[in-house]
C-alpha cells in the first residue's frame, strides 16, 4: 500500500503554504525564478526524497515522492521539484552519477528535439525543459553506443532560449553546440526512454491530482460563501452539478494516482501509469471548466487564486503524455489483451498482463 | 469524505480466480445470452448453484447460512457475474439489498425464515419504493398500512417493480401513521406476493419486455411479525439501504459488454487506430471507477459509512455507462438490430433501448448530485 509517513507530508503542506503563497506564485512567474521559495524547500531536503541518501538524496519512497509532489501542485509551487529529485536523481542515481547541489532538471524528449551526443560531445537542440534557465544542472537520457546514457550538463555551457507554459512556468529551450557534458554515464537497466516519459507521467499526474483536490475544495468553499437571489450558489441545483462534477474528477484521479504509485513500485506500470494521466488529463479540462462555470467573472480575475490552478493543469495535460498518446497506450495493451482478457486488464491492471508476456523480457524501472 | 485506495488481498484474488475459473466452466461464453449488467436474465438454477458455492448471501450471518464474508469478497463475486452478463435476476435484489437489510433490522423470527432460503438462492425479492405520484420525492409515498388484529391492512399501489411477476417477496415503504414531519411515520413491511389482495400488473417496458411491474395491493393483511424493523423508521432504514446498494460494480458495468464484444468480433481485423483510442480510454476510465468502487466496499468492511462516496460513484458511473454506449455506437456505424444474428448488434440494440433508465433507476442522478452536494458542504 502507498503508505506516506505522515510527518513528511505535514511538512511538505507547511513549507508549501508558507512559502507558495499567492504573491510569491505570482512573483516567481514575472520573474521566471523563486530563489528564495526554493531555498526555504531545499533546506528540508523535500526535492531529494526517493533518492537514497548514499546517492546523496534524502531517502523516502517513490511513494514518499509521489505525495510531495502531489502536496506541491495542491499549493502550485512553482517549483522543480519532480525534476530535482524524482526524475533526475532517479537517472544520476540509477547511473551511478553524483547529485549537483542545487535545483536540477531533465529535458522531457520532445518529438522534435535533435540532441546527440558523438565523441562524448552533445550537439543539437531540445525544447520544453522546465526551468533550464536558473537550474544547476542539466540531466538528459539519450541513446549512446552501449544503449541508454544519462549526462549532466552544465547550464552555463549551452544556450537557453526562454519559453513558457500556460501558467508561465519555464519551459525553455536549450541549444547544446558542442558541449562536453559533466558526467556521463550509462543508464541503469531498464532505463530508457520509455521509462523516463512513465515517471515524468506519473509525477505530473501527482501534481495535478494535488491542482484538482485543492480546484474542488476553492469551489466548494466560493459556493457556499457567494450569495445570489437571496440563497448561497451551492443551494442551486444547477450549480451543485459543478461542485459534484469537480468532487469526482479530483477523486477520480487521486485515487488513480495511488493505484499507479503502487503499481510503479511493483514494475512498469505501463498501463497503470498511461490509465491515470489519461484520467488527470481529461479532468484537467473538464474540472477546471466547472469550476470557472461555478465562479462566474470572480474566477477570471488575475486576483483570484483559482488561476494558479487551472492554468497549471491546463498545461501539464499536455506534459509526458496528453489524452492522445495515453489512450493509444492503454488501447493497445487492452487491443493485445484481447476481447477475452479485457477485463483482467480493468481488474487487474499490469499483473493481467504477466501470463500474456511470459517468456519476454521485462524491463523495471 | 474520502476515498482510500486499495486492492484486493491474496485471498481475495484467489476468490476472483475461483469466481472466474466458475463462470468458464458453467456458463462458457457463446452458451448463453449474455444481459447487461443487473439485468441479466433470471435463472433460480443458475442462482442455486452459485449459492451451492457460498457466493450468494455472501454477507449475511453463518448462521442462517450466510458467508459472513467481507463487503470486498461480495464486490469480487458480483464484479465478475456482471461483466461475464451472468443471469443474476433471480437473486440479484435479495443478496444485494433485502437480505443485507433483514439482517440489520429483521427480527431473529424474520432472519430464521427468510435469510437460509436466500443464501440457497430460492428465495426472490422485489424493491417496493415508488409509487404513482411518488418517484424521487419518496417521503410522499400514500401506501398505508392500517393497524388490525394481529398485523396490519395494507392499500395502495407500488410501481416500476421488477420481477414483481415471478418474485416471491416485496419490501414495500409504507405510511403507518401520520406526523408532522414528513419523513415520520414511514415504515417497511414484507408483503408476499401470493398474498389475497395482491394484484400485479405489468407494465410493458419501450423495448416490449415484462418485467416491470404494478402491484396494486388491495387491503392485503400483513402480519405483525412482517414489519421490517422499528414501526416509525423507514426513512432511516431505506437511507441505509440505498446507501449500500449506490457504489457497486453494476453501477459502472452496464455496457461493459457491449464493448468487449465489439473487440471480439473485430476479431482479427486490425482496428482503426481511432477505436484503440476509444478502447484506451473506455479500459481507463473502467479502471478508475473500479479502484472507487472497491474502495466504498472496504470502506464498508472498516465500519466506515461511504454514502457520500457511493452517491458520487453512481452518479458518474451510470453517466459513463451511457456515454461509453454512445461512443460505441458511433464508431460501430450501423443500424441496430435487436434480432441480429451478431450478439455485439443485440446488445448494442438492448443497451441502446434500455440505457435511459441508468441514470434513473435506484435514484435519479439529479437526486444523487444533491445527496453528494450536501455531503460535500458538510
Amino acid at each position: 500500500m502507498t503508505t506516506v509517513d505522515p510527518l513528511l507530508s505535514e511538512t511538505a503542506a507547511r513549507v508549501f503554504a508558507d512559502h507558495a503563497t499567492f504573491a510569491a506564485v505570482e512573483q516567481a512567474e514575472a520573474d521566471g525564478w523563486a530563489p528564495a521559495m526554493w531555498a526555504a524547500v531545499a533546506e528540508t531536503g523535500l526535492p531529494w526524497v526517493s533518492v537514497s541518501a548514499a546517492a546523496g538524496g534524502s531517502g523516502g519512497t517513490l511513494a514518499d515522492a509521489i505525495e510531495i509532489v502531489r502536496l506541491a501542485g495542491f499549493h502550485a509551487v512553482p517549483l522543480p521539484l519532480a525534476e530535482t529529485g524524482l526524475l533526475a536523481g532517479w537517472l544520476l542515481e540509477g547511473a551511478g552519477l553524483e547529485l549537483p547541489a542545487g535545483a536540477v532538471t531533465v529535458v522531457p524528449g520532445a518529438p522534435a528535439d535533435s540532441l546527440v551526443l558523438r565523441d562524448g560531445v552533445l550537439h543539437g537542440r531540445v525544447t520544453r525543459v522546465p526551468w533550464a534557465r536558473a537550474v544547476d544542472g542539466i540531466v538528459a537520457l539519450l541513446d549512446g553506443r552501449d544503449g541508454p546514457t544519462v549526462v549532466v550538463v552544465d547550464p552555463a555551457s549551452t544556450q537557453i532560449g526562454s519559453a513558457v507554459n500556460l501558467a508561465g512556468e519555464p519551459r525553455d529551450t536549450v541549444t547544446f553546440d558542442g558541449v562536453t557534458p559533466r558526467a556521463a554515464a550509462r543508464a541503469a537497466a531498464g532505463v530508457d526512454a520509455r521509462a523516463l516519459r512513465r515517471r515524468g507521467s506519473l509525477a505530473r499526474t501527482a501534481a495535478m491530482a494535488g491542482a484538482l483536490e485543492h480546484l474542488a475544495a476553492l469551489t466548494i468553499e466560493y459556493t457556499t460563501t457567494r450569495r445570489q437571489f437571496g440563497r448561497v450558489l451551492a443551494d442551486f441545483q444547477a450549480v451543485q452539478a459543478h461542485l459534484v462534477h469537480g468532487a469526482q474528477h479530483a477523486e477520480l484521479v487521486n485515487t488513480a494516482l495511488a493505484a499507479a504509485t503502487v503499481a510503479a513500485a511493483r514494475g512498469p506500470a505501463e498501463m497503470e501509469i498511461a490509465a491515470a494521466k489519461l484520467l488527470a488529463d481529461r479532468a484537467a479540462g473538464e474540472a477546471s471548466s466547472h469550476a470557472h462555470q461555478a465562479h462566474g467573472a470572480m474566477g477570471m480575475t488575475r486576483e483570484y487564486p483559482l488561476h494558479h490552478l487551472t492554468r497549471r493543469l491546463w498545461s501539464w495535460r499536455s506534459e509526458y503524455g496528453d489524452e492522445q498518446s495515453c489512450s493509444r497506450v492503454v488501447g493497445e495493451l487492452a487491443r493485445n489483451a484481447g476481447a477475452d482478457h479485457l477485463y483482467e486488464l480493468v481488474a487487474d491492471g499490469s499483473r493481467a498482463l504477466e501470463p500474456l508476456a511470459a517468456g519476454e523480457a521485462r524491463d523495471h524501472t | 469524505m474520502q476515498f482510500v485506495f486499495t486492492e484486493l488481498d491474496e485471498h481475495e484474488r484467489a476468490l476472483q480466480a475461483d469466481v472466474r475459473a466458475f463462470l468458464a466452466e458453467t456458463l462458457p461464453r457463446g452458451s448463453f445470452e449474455p444481459g447487461l449488467g443487473m439485468a441479466g436474465r433470471k435463472d433460480p438454477a443458475f442462482s442455486q448453484a452459485l449459492a451451492a458455492r457460498g457466493w450468494v448471501g455472501m454477507s449475511l450471518p453463518t448462521e442462517y447460512g450466510g458467508g459472513d464474508r467481507a463487503a470486498v469478497e461480495r464486490f469480487v463475486v458480483a464484479e465478475e457475474l456482471l461483466r461475464w452478463g451472468a443471469p443474476l435476476g433471480h437473486h440479484w435484489v435479495a443478496d444485494r439489498q433485502s437480505g443485507p437489510l433483514l439482517a440489520k433490522v429483521g427480527t431473529t423470527e424474520q432472519k430464521e425464515r427468510f435469510l437460509p432460503g436466500i443464501c440457497r438462492g430460492e428465495l426472490s425479492f422485489c424493491i417496493g419504493m415508488s409509487e404513482p405520484d411518488s418517484g424521487s420525492d419518496l417521503a410522499s409515498v400514500v401506501t398505508r398500512a392500517t393497524p388490525t388484529d394481529g398485523g396490519w391492512i395494507v392499500r395502495g399501489t407500488k410501481v416500476w417493480t421488477t420481477g414483481a411477476h415471478e418474485h416471491d417477496w416485496m419490501i414495500a415503504l409504507v405510511r403507518t401513521s401520520e406526523a408532522e414531519n414528513r419523513h415520520a411515520g414511514l415504515s417497511q413491511v414484507l408483503i408476499d406476493l401470493q398474498a389475497p389482495g395482491v394484484e400485479v400488473h405489468p407494465i410493458p417496458f419501450l423495448d416490449g419486455t415484462r418485467d416491470f411491474n404494478e402491484v396494486v395491493l388491495r387491503d392485503v393483511f400483513v402480519p405483525d411479525a412482517d414489519l421490517v424493523g422499528t414501526e416509525g423508521n423507514g426513512w432511516a432504514q431505506i437511507g441505509q439501504e440505498l446507501a449500500f446498494e449506490r457504489g457497486g460494480p453494476d453501477r459502472w458495468l452496464s455496457t461493459y459488454l457491449v464493448l468487449e464484444q465489439y473487440v471480439r468480433e473485430l476479431g482479427g481485423q486490425t482496428p482503426d487506430l481511432a477505436f484503440v483510442e476509444l478502447l484506451g480510454a473506455a479500459t481507463a476510465q473502467f479502471w478508475g471507477l473500479r479502484n472507487l468502487s472497491l474502495s466504498i466496499a472496504r470502506a464498508i468492511d472498516d465500519g466506515r459509512q461511504p454514502s457520500v462516496e457511493a452517491a458520487l460513484v453512481k452518479e458518474m458511473g451510470t453517466r459513463f455507462e451511457q456515454d461509453l454506449l454512445e461512443e460505441v455506437r458511433r464508431f460501430a456505424e450501423l443500424e441496430p438490430d435487436p434480432q441480429s444474428d451478431s450478439l455485439f448488434e443485440r446488445l448494442l440494440a438492448n443497451a441502446i433501448l434500455t440505457s435511459p433508465a441508468f441514470t434513473i433507476r435506484g435514484g435519479t442522478i439529479e437526486i444523487l448530485r444533491t445527496v453528494a452536494a450536501k455531503g460535500l458542504r458538510a
